[in-house]
């Protein structure tokens, strides 16, 4: 292991990124990182964090400025050059092959070969394993990295980093896919590599978080570098400010420790007069390949003039209930009905009746990026509205697609040069606008919402959460899933926790609580933790 | 005994068949794991029949033949990556305008150079060379390239499976970025399976038109880089399941020979391989089903 | 988008006949000979003209019908074998039917369409029903398509008195009419491209087929029938293939099913519907484009000995330059547009009164 006592300090200066064609990602940011000691990084979504990190670790090239590691001025073109210098990151999204096994992740790219080429499978093995033991990682090397828990393969990561001996440690956004407890545990080990003398750069927008575990805090906002400070006697609220540079009233809902201005909410309807605008009744799935059904007997109720919200550990059945919702695959046994009409073996385009849906991921099935907005935003719309076609033969009427996509442009604010933009010449915020707008332009009583705010600027996403309250406040109901607790606790009336494709547990959105809900996506009992770091939690699997 | 010497003729003709398969769908093998969608198998391999003819004919050597053919099949490999790999034009694009560029390629080459249309042959082309190898009637005194094949096979299973190129190169198919972020280019994993695959189709080339017989004919490739893909599609890439497969092609091909001597039209016996394709992927739809 | 097209696509035809020159030039034929011969036997004189438009009749079809299926994200590389069965078709009814002439041509026609439609229509079975994938499938069908076909003409179908496999002729019933050389066929492929394109541009079928080629997730997210609209843009793409190959056998000279008369036809359609980046008029266009290439290359051959294939290196070449200047122009032009951006704010530091720390700067 490394004599060096702590680890090198890293200072970088005026550092500009400009993403083609012209989107200004750094804008002569400043950062001087303490040696041995743990920096946070915080800014919303598209604050320049990650693209900070990304030049630092030899991702992307800046196009100015200078990097200095431990006082030597460095310039990196990959990131093997980064990691030969001491640096390592964790990404955002893990950078694992989900096919190989723990130690191949971790070797790969660093394996130990004889001289024909062949990989030492026992020589790495024993290497990992050693590592693993020395930090106490409970993690079998052989185990395929796709069958690990988020959490689980987030500590194959940081095997990785410690494997290659890495000194400066960069953890983007490592808390996003973590329950509380969860994050309580990976701040327990990273508190570990810091006291054994390595530099962490940890990059949040989560606020007490930062506050619970930095030496020094930066904040960024729009590409640029707004403080550095001590982490001293500092409330959220100051932190929140020059994050959003504005007022906190919003950065307390994006907390989610206060609820949302009782103003903003309207009252709630009592549940039993209205119908429900959707029941679904015991619901089970298996998939081939994997053990246990990733469905299994769940039941819920939407009605009208609620948010449910659906919280979870990503791949414990949200996103199959999602699938089975919209018809994308057919559920073994149980029914769904939307509007009391019975809709479990229907097609996608007659439960498009009954309902509107926002995806999970905007390029995969939210819009096409090369068609124009209006081909993109027609779509649906193009059966169901008898205004876009004409009337006596299966043509649409190009005029009456235009203004329709012109109207939703102007009506969702919508940022781009005109109907005939293509979608992906579109910021990812307006993309979603368009989306959404799409979406909500169905007058439908049900609202299916799958991360609707995943990876989104705060405007937009205030923007798209005022017109879910919007929705609730027309009388729709809307199903909110989220990976996002702190967006579930502001916006949800209930809340219920899916664990291992079952229904773990329910909440009224009153008594909901960071905590509580983070013990159920573990699947947990109501334990007495109630503190943020209560002692001995594993991750379950 | 007549019926054994049949088989024996039959067995031998499948082996001569199944070589040139083989020998593509290996190479294409690496660009399956590097998730290259490589559907230029046909035309590298039709370059490289040319080429080795064009080596062969003009030094009077099968060396030169067979070394003309590689590099026939790598040259049109380059041109893949410097489109597909370095100007990130589609794969599917790219590689059906080579394929096309082969046909067209070729045949303006053969009259170009040779003044002729259709075939060319002539005394002056040296064909590779029989090992008589004491492996019985059915393996013996074939062209030493189908040896070859063989060992290539073998070597590229265990260079896939445990080496480390091979560990790089499948995690360049599953997952590029993360490769990336390893401090491995993606790009010159995929560049380097493109080229491999070019080298191996090349040598198919050459087997193509060298091996059993000494002449280029127009699009002689005749749809074995396909039938290559196919391969490689139903064993998923393994390439001792590729050599199953191709030795089941050359049955059929073999068969189609046979049927004809027994009075079937030739057309229709020709047909015997595709079809034989069609009935391969059929069962293995079935099969994924379970 | 639309404008940047049209520029990139220009330079890439530009930059192909640039390499082309580059070839003959290598080779030591007279360049500029060729290229004036190239264009003089394809564009300028009333024959030539009439030749290119009567190629471009099938090009523009065989385009068509790729571009169809790839436009709907249905990887149909059948149209050999498609085209192969529409000829076959139209050869049959042709010399079995007797109906009176103004029913006979358009049965025949249809006729065409509809072998070529069951011939992809099999393919899309096969990938629906057993999840066969219709890119080898396809593949496959044509060389059975070749060898039935070829079976056909030197067996059952042969025509006792010629030397080499073909059919009979047609009744005459079947023979489109000619005009100064100019084939009718040129009208059949005209209304039938006006049709798919308004199929393709206005209809919903079109639209979601469409969409499914740019991204079939969210077609099926959007409530497109995927299966259903898969089945339809595989029999059109296949119809549209086989009707080139009627227009084969019911225009043209020989009015008969001859061996090798599918010459590259479908591959050219392939190779059209690529550079035209799947649309209607661009596939009409490059059409043009390809069949001017392939009789213009007649008259080089004649004038400069150059042999006529080298049209296919051209064609090849220009898909190529084509579609990687669309993709890479793109590319550099957005590299160049960060890069100076890039500076800019890295001058603007250098401005007076800015030391590099921003703390607290509200704006």
């Amino acid at each position: 292991m490394s004599t060096k006592i702590s680890g090198p300090g890293v200072r970088m200066s005026s550092v500009v990124k400009v993403y083609p064609p012209d989107v200004l990602a750094l804008d002569n940011v400043d950062i001087c990182i303490s040696p041995g000691s743990i920096h946070s990084i915080i800014g919303e979504n598209g604050a320049g964090k990650s693209t900070l990190m990304k030049v630092l670790y030899g991702i992307t090239q800046a196009n100015a400025g200078h990097i200095e590691v431990g006082g030597k001025p460095v310039r990196f073109a990959s990131p093997r050059q980064a990691v030969r210098a001491g640096i390592g990151m964790v990404h955002q999204e893990l950078m694992l092959i989900p096919s190989y096994t723990v130690w191949e992740n971790v070797v790969l790219g660093a394996e130990p070969v004889t001289y024909l080429g062949r990989v030492k499978g026992e020589a790495a093995l024993a290497r990992v394993g050693e590592i693993i033991e020395r930090w106490g990682l409970k993690l079998d090397c052989s185990a395929i990295v796709g069958d690990l828990s988020i959490s689980a393969q987030q500590k194959v990561e940081i095997l990785k980093l410690l494997y290659r001996d890495v000194q400066v440690l960069i953890m983007d956004e490592p808390t996003a896919v973590l329950t509380p407890q969860e994050t309580a545990e990976l701040f327990v080990r990273l508190r570990a590599l810091n006291s054994d003398g390595r530099t962490i750069i940890f990059i949040s927008h989560r606020l007490s978080e930062v506050l619970d575990i930095s030496d020094e805090i930066t904040v960024m906002r729009r590409g640029r570098r707004v403080m550095t400070t001590p982490n001293r006697g500092l409330s959220r609220a100051d932190l929140a400010r020059a994050m959003v540079g504005r007022d906190v009233v919003f950065s307390a809902v994006r907390e989610g420790d206060a609820a949302l201005d009782s103003s903003q909410r309207p009252p709630q309807p009592s549940p039993p007069t209205v119908p429900p605008c959707l029941e679904v009744r015991g619901l089970s799935m298996t998939v081939r390949g994997r053990g246990r059904p990733v469905l299994d007997d769940v039941s819920l109720e939407v009605r009208g003039g609620e948010i449910v919200g659906i919280a979870g550990v990503e791949g414990n059945g949200q996103f199959e209930l999602v699938q089975a919702i919209t018809g994308a695959v057919k559920p073994d046994s149980g029914s769904i009905l939307m509007s009391g009409q019975d809709v479990t073996g229907a097609s996608v385009m007659s439960r498009r009746r009954l309902m509107c849906s926002v995806p999970q991921d905007r390029k995969l099935a939210g819009g096409a990026g090369a068609m124009s907005l209006v081909d993109n935003s027609i779509m649906t719309h193009h059966r169901l509205r008898p205004s876009l076609s004409s009337k006596l033969t299966p043509l649409l009427l190009p005029r009456a697609c235009r203004d329709f996509c012109a109207r939703l442009i102007a009506e969702y604010s919508v940022v781009a040069s005109g109907p005939d933009a293509a979608l992906s010449q579109l910021s990812g915020g307006n993309q979603q606008k368009v989306i959404v707008g799409r979406e909500f332009s169905h007058d439908v009583d049900l609202v299916l919402l799958d991360n609707p705010t995943r990876g989104l600027d705060v405007g937009s996403s205030e923007f798209i959460h005022a017109q879910i309250l919007k929705k609730r406040s027309e009388g729709k109901g809307c199903l909110l899933v989220s990976a996002d607790l702190d967006e579930l606790l502001s916006l949800c009336d209930r809340i219920i926790v899916m664990y291992e494709g079952r229904v773990a547990a329910e909440f009224a959105g009153s008594e909901a609580d960071r905590d509580s809900v983070g013990r159920a996506m573990l699947g947990l009992g109501p334990g007495p933790g109630r503190g943020p770091e209560s002692e001995g939690v594993t991750s379950g699997r | 005994m007549a019926a054994t010497d049949l088989a024996i003729e039959l067995l031998r003709a499948s082996v001569l068949a199944a070589t040139p398969v083989l020998l593509a769908a290996v190479g294409g093998a690496y660009t399956y794991f590097a998730n290259v969608f490589n559907i230029a198998m046909e035309g590298m391999m039709l370059i490289g029949a040319f080429t080795a003819v064009v080596g062969s004919y003009f030094a009077r050597s099968w060396a030169v033949g067979l070394a003309a053919g590689v590099a026939g099949g790598l040259v049109a490999a380059a041109l893949f990556v410097l489109f597909a790999v370095a100007l990130r034009t589609d794969e599917f694009v790219t590689g059906t305008a080579i394929n096309m560029l082969a046909l067209g390629g070729t045949t303006y080459a053969l009259r170009q150079m040779f003044g002729v249309r259709g075939a060319f042959m002539s005394s002056q082309i040296r064909a590779l060379p029989r090992w008589d190898l004491p492996f019985g009637p059915v393996l013996g005194g074939h062209p030493f390239l189908v040896y070859m094949a063989l060992v290539l096979t073998l070597l590229a299973e265990w260079h896939i499976r445990r080496t480390r190129f091979g560990m790089r190169l499948r995690a360049a198919g599953e997952d590029p970025k993360t490769l990336d972020a390893a401090g491995v280019s993606s790009s010159a994993m995929k560049a380097w399976s493109i080229m491999i695959s070019g080298a191996l189709c090349g040598l198919a080339g050459a087997y193509l038109s060298l091996g059993y017989v000494r002449l280029f004919s127009e699009n002689m490739s005749n749809g074995r880089g396909w039938i290559s893909l196919a391969a490689i599609i139903l064993t998923r890439g393994r390439p001792l399941g590729i050599l199953v497969m191709s030795l089941a092609f050359g049955l059929f091909d073999g068969m189609g020979m046979s049927l004809q001597g027994a009075g079937i039209p030739a057309q229709l016996t020709q047909m015997l391989p595709y079809v034989a394709t069609l009935a391969a992927l059929r069962i293995y739809s079935l099969r994924q089903k379970l | 988008m639309r404008k940047q097209h049209a520029v990139s696509a220009a330079a890439g035809v530009a930059v192909s006949l640039l390499a082309g020159l580059a070839i003959l030039a290598i080779q030591g034929y007279p360049v500029w000979q060729s290229y004036a011969a190239l264009f003089s036997y394809s564009l300028f004189s009333q024959f030539a003209l009439v030749s290119t438009l009567n190629k471009a009749s099938t090009l523009v079809l065989t385009g068509a019908s790729a571009a169809v299926g790839f436009g709907s994200n249905c990887v149909n590389l059948g149209q050999p074998g498609q085209f192969l069965l529409g000829a076959m078709a139209a050869t049959a009814l042709g010399i079995f039917l007797d109906l009176p002439s103004w029913a006979m041509l358009p049965t025949v026609i249809v006729a065409a369409a509809v072998a070529g439609a069951v011939w992809s229509g099999l393919a899309a079975f096969m990938r629906l029903r057993w999840k066969m994938n219709e890119f080898i499938t396809t593949l496959m069908l044509n060389f059975v398509a070749d060898g039935v076909t070829l079976w056909l003409i030197s067996g059952p179908m042969l025509d006792r008195k010629a030397y080499s496999p073909m059919t009979a002729m047609t009744n005459p019933g079947a023979w489109l009419g000619m005009w100064n050389g100019l084939s009718g066929a040129v009208a059949v492929a005209a209304a039938a491209l006006a049709a798919v394109w308004v199929i393709w541009n206005r209809s919903k079928f079109g639209y979601e087929c469409r969409v499914m080629g740019h991204n079939p997730g969210f077609a099926a997210a959007g409530g497109c029938g995927v299966a259903r609209n898969f089945t339809w843009a595989m029999l059109l793409s296949g119809a549209i293939a086989g009707l080139a190959g009627g227009l084969m056998v019911t225009g043209g000279m020989q009015h008969r099913f001859v061996k090798g008369i599918g010459a590259n036809y479908a591959w050219d359609g392939v190779m059209i519907a690529i550079v035209a980046g799947n649309s209607m008029s661009g596939t009409a266009l490059y059409a043009l484009f390809f069949a001017a290439l392939q009789t213009g290359a007649m008259g080089m051959e004649l004038e400069t000995a150059v042999p006529s294939e080298f049209a296919l290196v051209l064609q090849a070449i220009v898909v190529l330059f084509v579609v990687a200047s669309r993709e890479s122009t793109r590319l550099i032009l957005a590299g160049l547009a960060a890069k100076l951006k890039a500076r800019r704010a890295a001058r603007m530091l250098e401005a007076p009164g800015e030391g590099g720390g921003r703390h607290g700067s509200g704006d």
